[in-house]
């Protein structure tokens, strides 16, 4: 069954020097013929299921003109909503005015998504973001009186430019705006980036891992749940479309270089511009086996606090997870927790979660 | 052929002197290849002769070459330079009556050419000097003149080349017809082949180069290997022309290939004589004095379950180099493997390379060790080629290494630098000649650990390539050793122990720790490396706990490449061994060779 649905809106005004998604320069004629694209996508594709969640990403959907907007969330009518659906707009501060908040609430729009990433000079000018404290705390206030109950921020650490300290007032300023959601992300080096073209060494491991553990008490102490490796809510604000992709679950991903998980295939759209508007919208499709589908479920359910259900593993595979995997020596150091039919990473260890992931997968007992 | 129009010869030369090269040009110039066909080292056949630019394996062939109204058949024998492969150039020496010293036009003579030059009178062989690369903007051929005139030369018998641009190598093939004498045998006699070198072709079994030395063979022949006794039919026969061409027979002075659907590899040794069963020669050929290894390491398969592969491959790489030894062994922390001879570091490192990419077995090779004597107090003695053999230190009396003379060829103004290096090995200074006023050769006695240890790359760098040199081995002194042993979460894994001299032994354990702990990567728990001395710690470091290992982001758009990351992760894994619950890199095993920079 599939309930949740990704759109891709390609665009920003400015790059960012450490962003790897598939991302263009805003052009208004290249919006159009995008958006007419997408539409066909959407109608060749989408089976009329009704979906929980939606979730524009980007790139930066918030940099499309009004009018774009309007025309991209009337190609959005055609999908189902269920009547609680969560739906999500990514964006930044910059190109969000009052009237785009406006449309979004029009269409529906129910939880916004703000990359921050930093408040402090060094930091934006290291990562090539324009964000400015005053328009930040308007955006959040107009929303806010706009109705909008259900807001996350992006905040990036572990960046060469920054100390403990730094940090430590990033995290209280994110804090002072009372925001729903934080999701917060360690920078990484990617090589098609203009950081990794520049070959910008990454900070020292142990710094790294501080600065997580400073994020992850300082959030916790005003009362965010971290129910996932990178991300924390207020109770009942957990992202549910993110928890799709957790759960292992099937969902679409329209748009130039999105994936979608369908019928145990892993699809993934072309990142070719040309190619997706004369309409070739899927590069690759990758069939997943049982197998390589128990390993997926591994790996993103480990992700959470809520892990692997076993309960749920037997009923999806027909197998005892017990009987697929040796794992009593993680049990036995601490590095996975058993508790009411549920195998989990403990929060303090999930900053070392791919050697207790690989370590398990290697502990396979079937063939 | 007639007899007396073969010339059989060989080239050898100082390493880098430009034997490959004047070779290609040899091949070039007698037309057994066309331009299309030539590439540089058309000799060197393996991989990693090419990548390396060095001649690993000797290597015949024949070429037809047209002189004053007559046809010569020419069967160059190209070698290796390398000190390490100095048996291989015996051997090739054995199967010819001249050589070709070839000398650089501006390096002049060095270390290996005048022990080149030796083996070679020591063979009877007629030898040609030859001046290389005069066309280098260094070359400097009155002053090599000079160099080879006083070791024994006259000016009118040297022959200036360059081999790059072909120049005088027209004068060196006639010098070659005039001056190398025919062989000599007669076509009459019983059968004598000599066996020189071999090796295992997956179709044809094992394949033998062979001289004849008198008498002639025939396809069909029922021939005799006279050490090993073994009989068989001649397949085939086939020389190198170097495109692979079948003859019917070879006869008296000639080289090539003969095959016999050999398949027991331990029928075939070199240096063996072949004769025919009906008519067998009454002796057999001198053959070849074994070489002894001076090096050992143990190799292990990273996957236990690679161990009848890997004997399979040094098998097979045995047969055709015959100064690899081997035998099984087994460590606590590496399983089964085998303790393997080398004649030297760079034969050890070509060895385990061959290995690894023509049989692809992913391998752990232990740090090389000398073979040392140990007398016991009570009065025995035992020969301890491996760390693990030592024997306790109560029971020692006393510890034996071997030593040798080395002699180092060099521009005067590395003398300094070269002195001081030789007392930091521990070296006793013998004596100094010099060739002239600019180049000197010193003379030291060294222990052959510290040569193994990092002499060569240490003589490199004092003399910035300058300085060539050479050993020899000349028996055992005592010397203070003690076994040092390394340990990894506070257990001893036997695969990292070595033999250090005492003195020594701080300065090695502490640059060994901290080797390790750079090739170590982090693991779930912090892992401390000690080295110790029986229950004595002499050095530690740590390597940290793992800290962040993690994919940071992972939504829709990226499942399947993080999936992928995993996987790497995971198959990164299988190039690691676990030591207790450590695990360990491959390279770590050869960090103990490492040394501070």
């Amino acid at each position: 069954m599939i309930k949740s649905c990704y759109i891709h809106i390609p665009f920003c005004s400015s790059i960012c020097s450490y962003c790897d998604f598939c991302k263009l320069f805003l052009e208004d004629k290249w919006i159009d013929s995008y958006l007419d694209a997408l539409e066909k996508e959407i109608e060749e594709i989408y089976q009329g299921e009704i979906l929980d969640t939606i979730y524009i990403g980007g790139g930066t959907p918030s940099s499309l003109s009004p009018s774009q907007l309007e025309r991209l969330f009337h190609i959005l009518q055609n999908l189902q909503k269920a009547k609680n659906v969560e739906y999500t707009i990514e964006g930044n501060f910059e190109s969000t005015t009052e009237e785009k908040l406006k449309i979004y609430q029009k269409y529906g729009i129910n939880r916004l998504s703000f990359g921050l990433e930093s408040i402090y000079p060094d930091n934006l000018d290291f990562l090539e973001r324009k964000t400015d404290k005053k328009k930040v705390e308007e955006i959040i206030t107009i929303a806010r009186k706009l109705g909008f109950s259900n807001i996350n921020l992006d905040l990036m650490y572990a960046l060469p430019t920054e100390d403990l300290k730094i940090l430590k007032e990033d995290i209280q300023y994110v804090l002072s705006l009372q925001v729903e959601h934080i999701s917060t992300y360690s920078l990484i080096i990617e090589d098609h980036t203009k950081l990794g073209i520049e070959k910008v060494t990454p900070i020292e491991e142990d710094l790294d891992y501080k600065m997580y553990q400073t994020i992850c008490k300082m959030l916790k102490k005003n009362h965010y749940e971290h129910y996932e490796i990178s991300n924390f809510a207020k109770k009942g604000y957990e992202s549910k479309h993110n928890k799709t992709y957790w759960n292992n679950e099937f969902y679409y991903g329209f748009g130039l270089g999105a994936c979608s998980y369908l019928d145990e295939k892993r699809i993934e759209n072309t990142k070719s511009f040309s190619k997706y508007v004369k309409g070739n919208y899927q590069k690759e499709i990758i069939p997943i086996s049982k197998e390589e589908k128990i390993e997926y479920e591994i790996m993103l359910n480990l992700r959470t606090k809520q892990g692997i259900s076993l309960d749920l593993f037997y009923e999806k595979y027909g197998k005892r997870f017990n009987d697929c995997f040796e794992y009593t020596f993680l049990i036995q150091e601490k590095l996975l927790i058993l508790e009411e039919e549920r195998l989990f990473i403990p929060e303090d260890k999930w900053y070392i979660s791919n050697e207790i992931i690989v370590k398990l997968l290697e502990g396979k007992k079937y063939e | 052929m007639k007899q007396e129009n073969i010339r059989n010869f060989c080239i050898i030369a100082h390493i880098d002197h430009g034997k490959s090269t004047l070779a290609d040009r040899i091949l070039e110039l007698t037309g057994s290849l066309d331009k299309r066909e030539m590439k540089d080292q058309v000799l060197d056949s393996m991989d990693l002769e090419r990548e390396r630019g060095i001649t690993i394996k000797l290597n015949a062939v024949q070429l037809m070459y047209h002189s004053k109204g007559d046809n010569f058949q020419l069967n160059l024998i190209d070698t290796p330079g390398h000190v390490d492969f100095s048996y291989e150039v015996s051997r090739s020496l054995a199967a010819c009556e001249g050589a070709i010293l070839v000398v650089d036009a501006s390096q002049g003579v060095e270390a290996q050419t005048l022990a080149n030059l030796y083996l070679a009178l020591d063979n009877h062989l007629t030898i040609i000097p030859v001046i290389n690369k005069i066309d280098l903007p260094s070359a400097n051929p009155q002053k090599v003149i000079k160099e080879l005139e006083e070791i024994g030369f006259s000016e009118e018998e040297i022959v200036l080349t360059s081999a790059k641009t072909g120049e005088g190598v027209k004068e060196l093939l006639d010098t070659i017809i005039e001056k190398i004498p025919s062989p000599k045998g007669k076509k009459e006699e019983p059968l004598k082949a000599l066996i020189f070198d071999s090796l295992f072709d997956s179709y044809r079994g094992v394949i033998t180069s062979i001289r004849i030395v008198e008498g002639e063979v025939k396809v069909g022949d029922h021939i005799q290997m006279m050490e090993s006794g073994a009989i068989y039919d001649v397949v085939g026969l086939s020389v190198n022309t170097p495109k692979e061409k079948e003859v019917q027979s070879l006869s008296t002075g000639e080289v090539g290939y003969l095959y016999a659907s050999i398949k027991s590899i331990t029928d075939v040794h070199v240096g063996d004589t072949i004769t025919l069963e009906e008519n067998p020669a009454k002796t057999c050929l001198p053959g070849y004095k074994p070489m002894k290894p001076t090096v050992y390491c143990g190799i292990y398969p990273i996957e236990s379950n690679h161990f009848e592969d890997l004997r399979e491959a040094l098998n097979k790489l045995k047969l055709n180099d015959a100064a690899l030894t081997f035998e099984p062994e087994t460590s606590k922390a590496l399983g089964f493997g085998f303790r393997c001879g080398f004649l030297g570091l760079l034969h050890m490192e070509i060895t385990e390379e061959r290995i690894e990419r023509e049989f692809g077995i992913a391998l752990i090779a232990t740090s090389p060790s000398v073979v040392y004597e140990v007398e016991l107090t009570d009065r025995s003695k035992i020969i301890v080629d491996n760390p693990s053999k030592m024997p306790r230190r109560e029971v020692i009396s006393k510890t034996l290494e071997p030593y040798v003379k080395c002699s180092i060829f060099t521009p005067k103004e590395y003398i300094g630098p070269l002195m001081e290096l030789c007392q930091n090995k521990r070296g006793n200074f013998l004596n100094i000649d010099y060739l002239d006023s600019e180049r000197a050769t010193i003379y030291y006695e060294i222990p052959l650990s510290e040569i193994v240890y990092d002499f060569f790359d240490r003589l490199k760098s004092c003399t910035k390539g300058y300085a060539s040199f050479d050993y020899e081995i000349i028996g055992y002194r005592e010397s203070n050793l003690v076994k040092m042993d390394i340990l990894l979460n506070g257990e001893v894994v036997d695969a990292l122990s070595i033999i250090v001299h005492k003195d020594f032994a701080y300065t090695r354990g502490r640059t060994v720790c901290e080797k390790l702990k750079e090739i170590i990567p982090r693991q779930l728990f912090e892992v401390p490396i000690q080295a110790a001395i029986g229950q004595h710690i002499i050095a530690r470091e740590t390597v940290k706990a793992l800290r962040k290992d993690v994919l940071a982001k992972c939504y829709g758009g990226d499942v399947t490449r993080k999936k992928k990351l995993l996987e790497k992760q995971k198959e990164g894994k299988k190039r690691m061994k676990q030591i207790g619950n450590v695990e360990v890199p491959q390279e770590a095993f050869l960090s103990i060779l490492s040394t501070k920079e």
